[in-house]
Parts: structure tokens; sequence; C-alpha cells
């Protein structure tokens, strides 16, 4: 008999490997969960040229991997991933099952999720052990993140979640770590009711949100598009990048991709300074990793200063022209 | 041709009461609105019905005071709602809800070409009821789609991914969940929910409408469970600083030298 | 104890048998002076390249050549050793490959491939090409935990 897969299993979304973090995080979190219930952490990694995030993956942290490769596999498709790993869970009964809150983990995972016909959580952001009942706890904002929810799996095996990137803190690279490998059968479905016509990278300058130290963020507070464009300025002076609520997307002062929250970006930069925001925890959810926040807003009661470092209480407007002169004096 | 539309009513987030019991949310006597991602869903439809001709049934699994979100969507356009409502559904998570809304949608007749769901609701935020119900319906899925026209018996989507977006053909039947970002204001005509109110068609149907037993839905049906509820505790609470412009900017410059931001440029080497 | 049932593999460099992937692993008895071996060694974090050693024979168990650390070593079968871009290939008198390895360099690790048509003394095919790859017909190999060294 050789060594059983560890029961923590995560499954690797290795797109954009350099960028896409959320899998070596989750890692890095697994590996204390297995900890907790006598197991180790066993990543699955499913495409055709799988063989270095493999090995990555093994790098930061895993037990094992488990590995699918075939032509067929190249693309992330969900009904083929889903019957492929639907297979494995039933030949392994691993006890928890994660991934990132990627666009395809959030289309991915709930319908795995529910041809297991077991729990899921989405967007955790944060997971732990139950002392007692050994039960994973998965913590999830509700009501628009007003409240969070910890929710249990009792019954249903595996024990489902979804994460949200940069929740989590991944383990740095040791090139002295080995892991086991394993090479299931694996069962191939290919999806012939949906194909894929093109795809158009969207990438409309190198933004590079979940990278930057430090980040600016504008919300509905600003005002105008004016106003959000005297934001880009400061983000710019202090050589960090721009991110915005949802209000201020909505009315065209930028684009989508700078969107933080939940369904949006999480950040974890080492500064951030929020304007014009109230607080609303459907956005906070994404910022909380941040170092140091700084908040500027009229109200003083508004829930941002509750999470934040330094509240600054004054309109956007009048701070922000006296604090760019003063910058650009400075810098 | 047919269009379901899922839609979720939710409480205005600002009007929160807690159901100690079964840990969830008391709904009734409280604000709601139609989540606010359905109106993509909504409105996705619409505009289908307007280049198509289509009929669309506006679907909801809630409380009986769901229907007034039915309503508001047939003011809007829908053609007909459905609500799915039953002592038994309470306290459900994705799992039991997809369960329920999909024995509904296979009872359709005719079977619906389309299948729309907002890509998740501000209150369970999970994003799941799509893809579980397509599982359930033995469907495709398309998510994430920014918009989506017909061809043939296909629908050509472009889906938002992971830094791309792709243009995707599927078979219909098929489900989709339609991206956030569109118009989210949906013009009703004056007058037009008080006509929904009056005339148009919304069935209820319960547990022995659609032949569930009590085990398949609601708590009973839900492989979750929440066991705790509470506000997230304030990870920080720092200074604050009131008073005329030039101190607010003084107290900023102060914390952004403290952080070394705006120290000479390093050699990042 | 050098070797495991199962695989392993390490962050920072692989080789690719049999279409899967190992750290390391061992064909036939190194340490038996007289007879087929192939050794592909576990390699540091400190170093870049493979670490094959062997003792090669024709399909008539006629001895081929040795290698020891990637090189040529004893050599009565008159192979020609050619040093390749990331690796390098032996042939035989007649000019067909005997074996060849090379290396992929990935962002923070290697792979490398091994491929060849390999014989033991008795002349039994030990290792012969599956696609760019290569397949072990006959017995299974063992797998290192560990460096086994000495070569």
């Amino acid at each position: 008999m050789g060594e059983q897969p560890g029961r923590v299993w995560v499954f690797g979304d290795y797109r954009n490997y350099f960028q896409n973090r959320v899998t070596l995080q989750l890692i890095g979190k697994a590996k204390e969960l297995a900890q907790e219930i006598g197991t180790g952490v066993t990543v699955l990694v499913v495409g055709e040229r799988v063989r270095q995030y493999a090995m990555e993956y093994v790098a930061h942290g895993a037990d094992a991997v488990m590995v699918a490769e075939h032509p067929d596999l190249s693309e992330y498709r969900v009904e083929t991933y889903t019957a492929l790993v639907a297979e494995w869970v039933e030949t392994y009964g691993p006890e928890i099952l994660l991934a990132g809150a990627t666009a395809f983990g959030r289309s991915f995972f709930p319908r795995l999720a529910k041809r297991l016909r077991t729990g899921l959580s989405a967007d955790c952001v944060d997971l732990h052990i139950d002392p007692e009942t050994k039960l994973l706890v998965q913590t999830t904002p509700a009501w628009g993140g007003e409240l969070l929810a910890e929710v249990i799996t009792p019954h249903h095996r595996p024990q489902m979640a979804t994460v949200h990137p940069g929740v989590f803190e991944e383990r740095p690279h040791d090139p002295e770590a080995t892991g086991g490998i394993f090479y299931p059968e694996v069962k191939i479905r290919k999806e012939e009711r949906i194909r894929v016509l093109r795809r158009r990278t969207r990438r409309s300058r190198k933004i590079r949100l979940e990278e930057a130290e430090v980040v600016v963020v504008g919300g509905r507070g600003l005002g105008s598009k004016a106003q959000f464009e005297m934001l880009e300025e400061l983000a710019e002076l202090l050589d960090g990048e721009v991110g915005a609520t949802r209000p201020a997307i909505r009315a065209g002062w930028t684009e989508e991709e700078r969107l933080l929250g939940q369904t949006g970006k999480s950040v974890r930069p080492k500064t951030l300074i929020s304007v014009g925001t109230s607080g609303a925890l459907q956005y906070t959810a994404g910022i909380l990793g941040a170092g140091t926040i700084i908040a500027i807003n009229r109200d003083p009661h508004a829930p941002i200063f509750k999470i934040s470092d330094l509240g600054v209480v004054g309109d956007a407007k009048s701070v922000l022209p006296i604090l760019l002169e003063e910058l650009r004096k400075r810098l | 041709m047919n269009i379901v539309v899922c839609i979720k009513q939710v409480p205005d987030v600002l009007s929160l009461r807690m159901d100690r019991e079964r840990m969830t949310i008391i709904r009734e006597g409280v604000e709601s609105v139609i989540n606010p991602l359905d109106y993509d869903a909504l409105y996705m439809a619409l505009e289908l019905k307007r280049k198509e001709g289509a009929r669309i049934t506006v679907m909801t699994m809630g409380p009986p005071q769901s229907e007034e979100a039915l309503r508001e969507a047939m003011g809007a356009g829908a053609d007909r709602g459905i609500l799915l409502t039953d002592p038994a559904f309470a306290g459900a998570d994705t799992l039991a809800t997809s369960h329920v809304l999909a024995s509904a949608i296979s009872r359709e007749r005719p079977f619906p070409d389309l299948i729309l769901c907002g890509v998740q609701t501000v209150d369970s935020d999970t994003g799941h009821v799509g893809p579980q119900v397509a599982e359930e319906l033995g469907l495709p899925q398309v998510c994430g789609v920014e918009h989506l026209h017909l061809e043939g018996g296909d629908l050509v989507a472009a889906a938002r991914g992971d830094g791309f977006v792709e243009t995707i053909r599927a078979r219909l039947p098929a489900v989709v969940t339609v991206a956030g970002g569109a118009p989210s204001m949906i013009p009703v005509p004056l007058g037009a929910v008080q006509d929904a109110f009056a005339g148009g068609e919304v069935i209820r149907l319960g547990l022995k409408e659609l032949s569930l037993a009590p085990e398949e839905v609601g708590l009973q049906g839900s492989a979750t469970r929440v066991v705790r509820l509470h506000p997230p505790k304030p990870a920080r609470q720092g200074e604050m600083v009131e008073g005329p412009s030039e101190t607010l900017v003084e107290a900023l410059i102060r914390k952004l030298e403290s952080l070394s931001i705006l120290d000479e440029e390093e050699d990042h080497g | 104890m050098h070797f495991s049932e199962e695989s392993r593999i390490s962050a920072h460099h692989n080789y690719l048998v049999n279409g899967r992937m190992t750290q390391g692993f061992v064909l036939g008895e190194p340490d038996s002076g007289d007879r087929f071996f192939f050794l592909a060694d576990v390699v540091l974090p400190a170093e870049s390249t493979p670490r094959i050693s062997a003792r090669l024979y024709g399909p008539e168990g006629n001895l081929l050549c040795e290698v020891q650390w990637n090189r040529l070593g004893r050599n009565p079968g008159r192979c020609t050793y050619r040093s390749l871009e990331g690796g390098f290939r032996i042939l035989d008198e007649a000019g067909s490959v005997v074996l060849e390895v090379m290396t992929e360099k990935f962002p923070r690790g290697y792979l490398s491939g091994i491929s060849g048509r390999l014989f033991d003394e008795e002349g039994r095919l030990r290792l012969e090409p599956l696609g760019d790859n290569s397949r072990i017909p006959g017995e299974p190999p063992r797998f290192l935990t560990r460096p086994y060294g000495g070569f």
C-alpha cells in the first residue's frame, strides 16, 4: 500500500499563475486545517500542461498533488471538470474541498457541490476547525456583508468552500519541499453543448491592484468624475493603484476592473486610503487585509471609520486639492 | 420563446432582525427589494422579449410577501409570476433552494428555453443557485454573461472569465447567470405595478403542488447550517481627526510620512 | 531507506518517465558492478542538472557503455555522446539513440525528460520510447526518497 492522499483538498486554479495567488493562499490555510484534523493537504492539478504547477504547489506547502494531464483538459470547462473531480471525490473521500472564488471557482464549485449533494459556502473570509466537533467552520459575509455567518456542514461530505482571494497568506516558495504525486484514473466528459468561439484578454492597462503597496479607493462621496480624477492623481503621486466601489463604477467614473469588495477584488496593500466611501461591507470585505487603512468621509458616523486606523472627517472636495498640493511640493 | 427569470426578494439591509432559533433573518415586516443583481437578469429577459418576442415568467422562492417582487417584475414587463412558498421551504441553503426551483421549472410546459439568474444575491451572497439549478436539470450553464443573442437553437454570449471575456455558444435550453454592471434601473411605467397587482397571473406553489417531501426542502433539505450570525468585529478603532481642511491634510501627511510612503525612491533591486 | 512505493516529486527538480514525474528512480542494480542499472538520482536545490548514471547493454545483452553522472565512462560499444542544448544524447555505433535526457527549465524548477531504448545484460527491454517520453515495460522502477549518491 502506498500513501493515501491527504484529506484536505484544494483545487489548483493555476491560470495567470503569477498574478492569481489564491490557490497558494488556500494551501497555506489548508495546512493549518489539515493539521487540526490529523491529515495532509492534496492539491488537484488538472489540465494539459500542468507539471510546473504541480511542482510549484509542492513548493508552497502541498503534501501531495493529484494530477490529470490530457489535451482534452486544456481548457477549464465546468462540466468536464465537475465530472472528473466528482469521480475522484467519490473514490478518495476527502473531508474538505476548497477552491478560490475566482470566476471559474464560483461557477464550477456550486455545480460540483450539487453533483456531490453536499454543502458549499461562498467567498469565505475565514475558515477554522471547531476544536470540539472537528468540523470546518466557514465564515462568510451575509446581508451584503453587514453580518458574518458561521456555517457548518455537519453531515454531508466533503465540506466545501470557496475563498475570496487575498484573505489568507501563502507560504513562501521552498525549493527543498517534496510531496507525493498521484495520477488517478481520469474520466473525461466533454461538454458537447457548449463551445468557446473566442477569448479576449481583458486588461485595459496593466492593472495590478492585488500587487500594489498603496491603494487609493474612491466611492460615491467623491461626487463627480473630476473628483475621481483627483484621486487618480493622488495614487500616482504615491505610486499606488486606484480602486473603486460599485457606485463609483456605476456612475462611470472608472472601469469595472477596479472594483473592490465581494463581487470584485480583495487587496492587501501596506496602505489603503479610502475616500468618499461609507464603508458598506460589500466593499470593506475586500480591504480588511490592508496594513493601514486611512479613510476620508464627511460623515463622522460612517461605518468605514470603524475599520480605519486613521479617520479623517472631512469633505473630499475640500481636502483633496490641499492634500495634492502638499504632496506635489514634497515629491 | 419561453424565459424563466429566477429572482429573489431580499430585505433592505438596514432593517434586519434575526430569528435566533433558526439562525435566519426574519423577513416579515421588513422593507424588501428585488435583489439588485437580479435586475440585470430581468433586464436581459426584457431585451430578449423586445427583440425576439418571448414569454417571461419570473419565479421566486420565499415567504408570501415575495409576491411583491414578482408584481414589480411584472410591472416592468414580465408576463407571469410563480411564487414558490411554503413554511417548509424556510431556512433553505442553496442545495435545497435550487431543488425547489428546479422542481418548479421542470413542471413548466413548455419547458423554458432559457433560465436567467442574477450572478449573486446580496443576502446570502453565494451565487450558487444558477449553477445548481443547471446541474439538477442537466442543462449547460454559462456564467457571468454580459450580453447574449440567439442564433438558431443556440445562444451566443459574452461571458466574463478571470481576466478575459469568452464568446460562448451554448445549445438551448441553458441556464445563464447575468453579470452585474448592466444598467440596473428598468424604467417601470407609472401605474404598471398597480396593473400588475390587479391583473397578471401569479401562481402559488407549495410542497404539495411540487410533489416534494419535507426532507428535501428547507432546513431539513439543506447540507449547511448557520451556527452563528454576528456583526463583524471592528478590526481597528483608530484615531479620528476633525477640523478645518488644513488640519486634516496635516494629519494625513504625518500619517503618510510615518508609513514611509513619502520617502525618497528606494532602489528595489 | 531510499525507496518508496508511491512517487514523490520535489519542488526543485523532477524526472519525467512513463509520462509521470518523480524526483528520482532506479532500474536494475547499481551496486552490482556487472549488471544493468539506470539511476536518475535526486537533484538537490544547489544543483541545476540531472544526475544520470547507468550501465547500458544492447539487445543481445552486449555491454554498450557506462554513464557516470551524465558523462560517458567505459565505452566498449563505441557509443557516441552528444551534448545538446539543455541535455545530452547517447547513440550506439549504428547511430540509433540509446538514451536522451533533456531538461526543461521552469521559472522556479526543472523537469528532465528521459527517453530511449535500454536493454539489460540478458537482452530484456527495460525502457522504450513512448511519444516523446518513455515507458518502462519490465520490472517497475523503485522511487527514491533521498539521493542515492555515490556515482
